[in-house]
């Protein structure tokens, strides 16, 4: 005895002024009767403090009130009864009624770390007092309507990065800072949620030997100050050739990016981070440390980075 | 009625029996006779349908295990992407790959098929941990061994991965199938254990190859494609979506080298998004620049060659860019030639035979399907011009990619631009290959199509230059031998003997050693096949300051060369050529070791000697040829087919010395006594035999009865030592012995008395050696004696049947005439004989006794005159050969004839024999 829900979409992304639509299927032992079939639909921020980056007071509160988006509850069927075997009960709901007054801003799906936003569809079929209800949860994922979003290729806004051992604000191994080094390249801070991250990179000198060049994607979850890396792609694995121009290409993970949110109780904002990892013998030292800090034998680069839905 | 022998008169029966005779149009054994090959045309035909040629059955049953090759390799293509044409020559690439760079120790598949018994928990357990741990313990541990082992079950956890990975992708869990793959491929990021990487490529690279076809084909199974040629916009958004999930699941991973080889796994899946995928490639050649260990990097650079061969059409560009990333990497590793050590060079000379077989094949790709026209521009792009300002410009091209850009020019280009290449090798000279080599391979194509060098003059000259500087033995050999065709194709005999002179200036300060021979070989061989001619040869500077240089088997090759060469043509005259080619043979003869070498490792030389000694011809001056002989005779003594052919040689001579009757008969002794002493040194009995007989007969021809009578007692003393075991083992050699012993009876009937004062001196002797020798089976015996019964049949006549050419021996009829006790010995003789017959036919149980009957009764019947005994004989013999064959057989009914026309009536027709 059980009930699944089918969405339409293979996907299962959904735009609030669309439609969604799926099938509650049932798959029965016996018929049964129903007192109704109930679909609710569930959208909010959560915010959450967790691991040792909170202080302790708020570690003690643990989950701070989330931040609805919507809540629509639709009677797909009134009572009735549902045969054995296998049943389909198509619905179709409007996520977005212009005509409704609502009650947040449809942000998009975004499971962060301090942050996530979230859709949920749930169905319960209430059968009377005597019998358990039957339910079962999805999630959907919510793009932003493709009306109001900016055509598709914007405008391809490069930075023109420097690093150097003077652009570092950490302390550096004695060899790096002696030895110097130049890494310059370009990369876009304005991306398209559909589109790789693009940019170049060239290591034009380097006296110690170069480890690794990794880029890190970081979201900045503000509700408490922290950054969580959402990605790492290593660009470079080894020393380099001086010179020679290293393309950077970054695949957005879906559900771990959203276009940028700057609203008043929350924001989710990027960060670009271009590290570069020298050979050190200090590197060997195991370190449990937060990835996102700096080291004496790295050099890093951040640069916001401003995501968008585009049509 | 005692035995007699039937009077004969040859003549009149040679006139009643031979066949008329006329003259043929043809020669039977001329070639264009349009019916004999119409006949042979005919028996093939007829052939056809009962016989069954077995090579034509293994040709049809190859054919059919090549079809069924195709057959499998035509499933495979139902499965797999496009362009199978291509996976062929990347299946025999990783072969190669595999055997040049063996794994030593156990053999992986045996290890693997260990962990298979274990069980997949096993599997899973191992594969889990083989990145985590046994990457690194190969550094920990220095001792070899352990290295060894653990570098063996890395390659057997990296097969059982494969099948796993199936297994869970069958399962349906693809998600876990990603995981380990990309878990195989990163043990490609460790080049410590350098040794296995290129099996650690290939296992890699299969698991690759397995998972990008799985994703192919379930995304393919989406979309609902059937044909090949699909474009991006037939293809349903739910395919999109899964093929999108699938590049965005590789872009996220962390790692640079594993995420490059999974994206050109499913490069191309491209297809169901892009209709043009190509310019995805130049993205991943950009992003290959990432990985900064050399052999990684081009191993990495392969594969993507490899993977660009599967999407349909794709220019070269990205190719090239590949290639000049490569030469960058590559121009770290070898730094001005001064700056390295010795040690720290072994181990980049390593990695660079490493990397070697990586650039052979993006090379190959780039070369694949280039149009003529495009070649320059691509070599330019490459960076290479022998034009200096473009390649001061770009000065990072290394020997190793020219090398392998040599090798696959097309010849027509390479012949075309010769100077310009001789020039560009020239220039670059870097320590990642051996500038001599790129030379030595130039020549090398050059030679392909020699007639096709264009600027000859210009280029020889250069190549002088170049040539000139080397001062290495082996350097100046091997390049000299890469040039000769083209030096002597256009008859350049100048500097041909400048180049002999500066390998004799080099050969005086070094000494030659193995490698270095087998390319003098080389070069002389190539001069031999130039010229073609002894003569020509012989008139070379310092030729016999070259045959001296070599020894070893270098040296009998050479020597076995011209010895052919000079055999070939005809006669060999010349008596400072003889004198020349003697030398040769001989120093070819002492270089063999005919205790210790196998037959057919000295056969050929030996042949060759023989045919050398037999071709030598002084014409009129018989005694300097006899001479010859001698000294040969001396020289070679360890070749028997040798000896015998002198001895051949000198009754030759002595034949034409009695012919040409202006020699003395002094030198025709000279000649048998030659014989005499040479033939006893020969060891097979059979052999000696014939020699004897044919001596005496030369003997005979010149009237030399004492010479006569010894080589007969001498053939016949020779029977007597064959040795039965030899004889027994080989029938052949058998039924020789008997053929011999005909013929030495036939020889016999001209032969006068001997010795002895008796007439039948040596058919007694025979019927004794008969007797003796326990060997002899039957059916031999029953023709030995008859040839003995025709010889004495013969020897009773009045007129012999034949005569010694010459006349100058006397006959027996001559010699004996009037002596009865003479003819009542023949008598005797073969009355013996013919019991002898008769009990030997009865004891004769093979198939050929009734064949063996008949014979004999037909030699009783025109030896004898019917008498009770010889009548009795012969019904004995036609009852047997009755028994044998049916009524109307032709050789029964012609001997019944026979017997009827020489008035032997048989006693008893029917009825048992008594």
């Amino acid at each position: 005895m059980s009930v699944e829900i089918k969405l339409s979409r293979f996907n299962r992304i959904y735009r609030p002024g669309e439609l969604l639509e799926g099938k509650i299927i049932t798959t029965l032992n016996s018929s049964i009767s129903y007192q109704s079939i109930r679909l609710t639909l569930n959208g909010a921020v959560n915010l959450q403090v967790r691991g040792g980056l909170a202080g302790v007071i708020e570690s003690l509160y643990g989950v701070i009130k989330p931040i609805p988006i919507m809540k629509k509850v639709v009677d797909v069927r009134s009572s009735g009864k549902i045969g054995s075997g296998t049943t389909e009960i198509p619905f179709s709901v409007i996520l977005k009624d212009p005509k409704e007054k609502n009650l947040g801003k449809f942000y998009e799906t975004f499971h962060g770390g301090n942050i996530s936003i979230q859709y949920l569809a749930t169905v319960d079929i209430a059968r009377g007092y005597l019998h358990k209800p039957l339910s079962a949860t999805i999630e959907f994922i919510v793009e932003s309507d493709k009306d109001n979003l900016p055509p598709k290729p914007i405008p391809p806004d490069m930075v023109i990065f420097y690093i150097t051992q003077d652009t570092q604000r950490h302390t550096l191994i004695s060899e790096l800072k002696s030895g110097g080094f130049r890494i310059t390249g370009r990369i876009c801070t304005q991306c398209s949620l559909s589109d790789p991250i693009n940019g170049e990179l060239t290591v034009e000198a380097s006296v110690v030997p170069i480890r690794s060049i990794d880029i890190h994607l970081l979201r900045v979850e503000s509700i408490l100050i922290g950054e969580r890396i959402a990605t790492e792609s290593s660009i470079a694995d080894g020393d380099v050739c001086r010179g020679m121009t290293l393309p950077i290409y970054i695949i957005l993970p879906r559900l771990l990016t959203c276009p940028t949110i700057l609203a008043g109780p929350f924001s989710i904002e990027f960060k670009l981070s271009i590290v570069i990892t020298f050979e050190s013998d200090l590197y060997k030292k195991p370190s449990k440390a937060d990835p996102v800090s700096s080291k004496p034998w790295m050099a890093t680069e951040s640069m916001p980075l401003e995501l968008v839905r585009t049509a | 009625m005692g035995l007699e022998f039937r009077r004969r008169d040859y003549r009149a029966e040679e006139l009643a029996l031979s066949l008329q005779r006329g003259r043929a149009d043809t020669h039977p054994l001329s070639a264009s006779s349009s019916s004999s090959s119409h006949l042979q045309v005919e028996e093939c035909e007829s052939g056809k349908d009962d016989f069954c040629d077995p090579l034509r059955v293994s040709d049809g049953s190859t054919e059919m295990s090549s079809s069924d090759v195709n057959r499998e390799d035509a499933c495979t293509e139902a499965t797999a992407p496009s362009q199978l044409k291509t996976m062929k020559g990347w299946i025999s690439y990783k072969k190669m790959l595999m055997q040049r760079f063996p794994v030593s120790k156990t053999s992986p598949m045996s290890v693997a098929s260990g962990v298979h018994v274990k069980g997949t928990k096993a599997i899973e357990k191992s594969a889990k941990d083989l990145h985590s741990g046994e990457l690194d313990d190969d550094k920990i541990f220095d001792d070899k061994d352990v290295k060894g082992i653990s570098q063996q079950e890395h390659l057997s956890k990296l097969h059982a991965l494969k099948d796993e990975i199936n297994q869970y992708w069958c399962a349906g869990d693809r998600v876990t199938s990603l995981r380990l793959s990309i878990k195989a491929v990163r043990s490609l990021m460790d080049s410590s254990a350098i040794q296995i990487y290129p099996t650690l490529f290939v296992l890699a690279t299969d698991i690759m190859d397995m998972l990008g076809d799985l994703v192919w084909n379930r995304i393919k199974e989406k979309a609902e494609i059937t044909e090949e040629n699909f474009k991006a916009d037939d293809i349903c958004f739910d395919a999109k979506e899964t093929c999108n999930n699938w590049f965005s699941k590789v872009g996220s991973i962390r790692e640079l080298l594993p995420r490059i080889y999974l994206e050109l796994a499913l490069l191309p899946c491209w297809r169901f998004l892009h209709d043009h995928p190509e310019n995805i490639l130049k993205r991943l050649v950009e992003m290959t620049r990432g990985i900064a260990d050399p052999l990684a990097s081009a191993y990495c650079r392969l594969y993507l060659a490899q993977c660009s061969l599967r999407l349909s059409q794709h220019d070269t560009g990205f190719l090239i860019a590949c290639i000049n990333d490569l030469k960058l990497v590559l121009a770290r590793l070898t730094p001005a030639r001064e700056t390295v050590n010795g040690n720290l060079y072994g181990n980049i000379e390593l990695l660079l035979t490493l990397v070697e077989p990586a650039i052979e094949y993006v090379i190959k790709c780039l070369f694949k399907d280039l149009k003529k026209m495009e070649i320059s521009k691509m070599l330019l792009a490459l960076g290479l011009s022998s034009n200096l300002s473009i390649l001061s410009k770009n000065h990072s091209c290394i020997s190793v990619v020219l090398h392998h850009i040599l090798k696959e020019l097309p010849v027509e280009y390479i012949c075309s631009n010769a100077v310009e290449l001789l020039h560009l090798i020239e220039i670059i000279d870097d320590r990642s290959f051996d500038q001599s080599l790129n030379f030595n391979l130039l020549g090398h194509r050059l030679c392909e199509l020699v007639s096709q060098v264009s600027n000859v003059h210009l280029l020889v000259d250069k190549f002088i230059q170049v040539l000139s500087c080397h001062a290495n033995l082996h350097a100046y050999l091997m390049l000299a031998d890469a040039y000769l065709d083209i030096i002597l194709e256009n008859h350049l005999g100048m500097l041909l003997n400048v180049i002999l002179d500066g390998i004799l200036e080099r050969v005086r300060d070094e000494r030659i050693g193995e490698n270095e021979l087998v390319i003098l070989q080389s070069v002389f061989l190539k001069i031999l096949t130039h010229f073609g001619d002894i003569e020509k040869i012989l008139a070379l500077n310092h030729f016999a300051d070259f045959l001296d240089m070599m020894h070893g088997s270098a040296r009998n090759s050479i020597n076995m060369h011209i010895l052919n060469m000079a055999t070939r043509n005809g006669q060999i005259q010349d008596p400072i050529i003889i004198e020349v080619l003697l030398e040769v043979a001989q120093a070819l003869y002492n270089g063999l070791d005919f205790s210790n070498m196998r037959k057919d490792e000295y056969q050929h030389p030996s042949r060759l000697i023989s045919r050398f000694v037999y071709m030598v011809d002084h014409g009129m001056e018989v005694e300097s040829h006899l001479r010859f002989l001698a000294q040969c005779r001396g020289a070679f003594s360890g070749i028997n087919e040798l000896q015998e052919n002198l001895v051949h040689s000198s009754n030759n001579l002595a034949v034409k010395a009695m012919r040409n009757g202006n020699s003395s008969m002094s030198f025709v002794k000279s000649c048998l006594a030659f014989n005499e002493v040479t033939i006893p040194a020969i060891p097979a009995n059979l052999r000696q035999l014939n020699l004897y007989i044919e001596t005496a007969e030369v003997a005979l021809l010149g009237g030399f009865v004492s010479h006569l009578d010894g080589l007969l007692n001498a053939a016949v003393n020779c029977l007597q030592m064959i040795d039965p075991v030899n004889v027994m083992q080989m029938a052949e050699d058998g039924d020789e012995a008997i053929s011999l012993i005909c013929k030495l009876c036939g020889m016999s009937v001209m032969v006068p008395g001997g010795v002895e004062p008796e007439v039948a001196y040596i058919p007694k002797r025979l019927l004794s050696f008969l007797n003796s020798q326990s060997w002899i089976l039957p059916r031999m015996k029953a023709k030995i004696l008859s040839a003995i019964v025709f010889l004495s049949a013969a020897l009773s006549q009045n007129q012999l049947p034949y005569h010694a050419v010459s006349g100058k021996v006397i006959c027996n009829y001559q010699l004996f005439v009037g002596f009865p006790s003479a003819h009542q010995e023949l008598l005797s003789l073969s009355h013996i004989a013919l019991q002898g017959i008769v009990n030997c036919v009865m004891q004769e149980s093979s198939k050929e006794r009734g064949k063996l009957a008949l014979e004999s009764c037909n030699c009783v019947a025109s030896s004898f005159m019917a008498s009770d005994e010889t009548l009795e004989a012969c019904s004995k013999l036609v009852e047997i050969a009755k028994s044998c064959y049916s009524a109307d057989d032709k050789f029964l009914q012609s001997t019944l004839k026979f017997l009827d026309a020489s008035q032997f009536h048989l006693l008893c027709n029917s009825g048992p024999v008594g």
